[in-house]
């Protein structure tokens, strides 16, 4: 079956300019060559550390950053060759929700505004209509029609992103970006967020590319995730193999530091060395070698390929040895990596060792 | 309030409580107000034409005359009145009568004697000391100075209304266009405004009144409005440059708006209290700038009476103190008027000094 969003080889380079003249000395790779797949319905979980290119990937799919290269398709449409007015009707299909609802909504306009421009651009139905479509969308997320005539500052911070969330539906989109939508919200909050966006996915059948740095919240929603470092995709699983056996290094290390409240599930806590490295001289090799506990002389110079088993996908030089060792085991292959980081951990790093 | 829900405010309503606070910003609106008025009612507070009067059966507003000349009824030249109208609507019809101005003096001429019955002629030269019938004293040739800066408010007014309106067109365009698209227009908007910035704007204004056939009112104005933009394009470019990053931008372009739309209605109110700010202090930039010109007198000829061209003929009898001092006020009061407005808008708009709204 095709997926409905195909995205291959996706890059956005911002150039660095320098001097007077502006000249173009180099790129910031923000996203560089990011390739995944997404079904209709499903839900796919996009995590990685601030700064490792999640929301620039997330916008340059739905061409609110311009991509400088690979190709995206959505339902089979190619986005990236669309212009103007073919761009913008395709817009009503593909929606986004943004992490910060103080910012994401105009506060010179009112809530009906706000829902109303979307339908207005998109000539769906008349005044009657438009009305039902946004007292719909509203009861939907759980706000009162009374909030129409209300500006944005009158909400409390997760009421507002309720309305965002409006503000994304009332076009009836097929695929909603959700770009860290909780992170902003209190800890009581997002709990009814998480909940209201799955009953919406539900209900609506919406596919989402769900963005976050909250690995716990990412399992939640997420049927499959993709862990990004430094404008790459580095491992794909489904949420349950990726939780129960990752393979790539810096999966292991995200996730030893997942706190947990079941003492027996505590693992000793990963700690990288050094700084993610500016995406404007990324390293040659694979990109994680300088932070990588277990990297070795080709990790330094050979991009490693990618491996995949089972729909789980890995770019690791030792993961995909280990693989090959344990025959194919991805059960197996996931403990020898796991033991294989954690001794690099033990070796003269006592201190950094949790209780 | 009955009802159970307090009524929405916008920005606008809030920056608005918030101005109110202030006891000086509100006087000045307040005083603008007032020139405002001044400036409409003018025919009818010094004139020596009827605001309203009856003549020969018929209804006529002579005083409109002084907006326009051509608004003055044919009627009253066909029967010679030549500008003379107590003692002519007497003499011609007895049946007639009219509404006079409150203060019977006219700002272009001096009032003759008997013209107002009873009453002496303006005294001219330095014996037109602030008097009973001259309540701002005459100038050197016995017009009245209180007449003559009461018709000169409205020049006082247009000057920084019109001025900046077109400075305000020139400016928000420019710079909005520089600010949203960046890149190449960024450079020619940001490049253009620099070297506008760099001619002082009195000099150009001479040289250009010096070339300019026959300089009138309008003309000063357009002038000063099409150098004084500067400042309202770099704010402007400013605002658009941080707003167009903005999530809600991105949410209006995700929503398949277009530049204009998001331009218009999302970038622009949004970024029109600063700008407003450089706008009120450029009206009170334009009247000094309409000031300094009639002063060193390249004003507009008459019959625009302004009050720069009052300040004008005391440069030349030093001991009509009068000439020096009402006019001077008046200008002053305004300018710091505008002043006043311009930094409490500042204030009250800065997102930063908001307080919260419970």
């Amino acid at each position: 079956m095709k997926p409905f969003l195909d995205v291959r080889d996706l890059t956005v380079h911002f150039p660095i300019r320098k001097g007077v003249l502006r000249r173009v000395v180099g790129a910031v790779r923000a996203v560089d060559g990011v390739s995944f797949a997404i079904s209709k319905g499903e839900t796919l979980g996009l995590v990685g550390e601030s700064g490792c290119g999640k929301t620039t990937a997330g916008r340059s799919i739905l061409r609110l950053v311009e991509p400088t290269g690979g190709s995206v398709h959505l339902d089979g449409i190619d986005l990236r060759s669309l212009s103007g007015r073919s761009l913008r009707s395709m817009r009503r299909r593909m929606q986004i929700v943004f992490q910060d609802p103080y910012g994401s909504l105009n506060p010179r306009l009112t809530v009906r505004s706000l829902l109303e421009e979307g339908l207005v651009i998109h000539r769906m139905g008349d005044a009657a209509a438009r009305a039902e479509r946004m007292r719909r969308a509203l009861d939907r997320t759980g706000m009162p029609a009374a909030a129409l005539d209300r500006y944005p500052h009158e909400f409390s911070g997760g009421q507002r992103q309720r309305i965002a969330i409006a503000r994304a539906l009332v076009l009836e989109p097929e695929f909603v970006v959700l770009d860290e939508p909780i992170s902003a919200l209190d800890v009581s909050i997002q709990a009814q967020v998480i909940n209201l966006l799955a009953d919406l996915r539900r209900d609506l059948g919406l596919t989402y590319l769900f963005i976050s740095h909250d690995l716990s919240v990412v399992e939640y929603l997420s049927d499959r995730v993709a862990v990004m470092y430094l404008g790459r995709i580095v491992e794909t699983a489904t949420a349950g193999q990726l939780y129960a056996t990752p393979l790539h290094p810096y999966t292991i290390a995200l996730f030893s530091a997942v706190p947990t409240v079941d003492p027996a599930k505590r693992r000793s806590r990963i700690v990288l060395p050094g700084d993610v490295p500016s995406p404007a001289r990324p390293p040659a090799g694979c990109r994680f070698h300088p932070r990588c506990p277990i990297a070795e002389a080709a990790c330094r110079e050979v991009d490693p390929p990618e491996v995949s088993l089972d729909g789980h996908r890995v770019h690791c030089h030792v993961a995909a040895r280990e693989l090959d060792a344990c025959g194919g085991d991805e059960r197996r292959a996931s403990a020898r990596m796991t033991s294989l980081v954690a001794a690099t951990q033990n070796a003269g790093r006592e201190g950094h060792r949790q209780p | 309030m009955t009802a159970s829900l307090p009524r929405p405010i916008g920005f606008w309503g809030d920056a608005w409580r918030r101005f109110r606070r202030r006891p000086l910003a509100v006087a000045a609106v307040a005083f603008i107000g007032f020139l405002a008025a001044v400036a409409i009612l003018a025919p009818a507070i010094a004139g020596t034409k009827p605001v309203l009067c009856r003549y020969k059966g018929r209804l006529y507003a002579p005083c409109l005359a002084y907006f326009d000349r051509r608004l003055e009824p044919v009627v009253f030249a066909q029967d010679r009145f030549r500008g003379s109208y107590p003692a002519n609507l007497a003499a011609k019809d007895p049946e007639s009568w009219a509404i006079w101005p409150l203060v019977f003096q006219d700002p272009f001429r001096a009032v003759r004697a008997d013209e107002w019955p009873g009453r002496p002629a303006n005294p001219s030269r330095d014996q037109g000391r602030p008097s009973r019938t001259n309540l701002f004293g005459t100038d050197q040739y016995g017009v009245d100075v209180f007449a003559k800066m009461v018709h000169g408010t409205t020049v006082a007014l247009l000057v920084g209304f019109v001025s900046m309106g077109l400075a305000s067109v020139i400016g928000i365009t420019l710079g909005a266009l520089g600010g949203y698209f960046g890149g190449w227009a960024d450079s020619l908007v940001s490049r253009f405004t620099e070297v506008v910035m760099c001619i002082p704007t009195l000099i150009l204004i001479l040289a250009l009144v010096a070339i300019v056939e026959k300089p009138t009112i309008w003309k000063t104005m357009a002038i000063i409005g099409a150098t004084n933009w500067t400042s309202i394009a770099r704010l402007t470019r400013g605002e658009f440059l941080r707003l167009r990053q903005s999530e809600f931008v991105m949410a209006a372009r995700a929503a398949g708006a277009g530049p204009l739309r998001i331009m218009l209605r999302h970038i622009l109110p949004n970024s029109l209290a600063p700008v407003l700010v450089p706008i009120t202090f450029g009206i009170a930039s334009a009247i000094l700038i309409e000031s300094s010109l009639s002063f060193l007198g390249f004003g507009p000829p008459p019959p625009s009476a302004s009050w720069g061209a009052v300040l004008n003929d005391a440069r030349s009898n030093l001991s009509m103190w009068w000439l020096v001092l009402f006019p001077g006020m008046a200008i002053f009061l305004t300018v710091l008027a505008y002043n006043l407005v311009g930094e409490a808008l500042q204030e009250v708009t800065d997102p930063r000094l908001r307080e919260s709204r419970k």
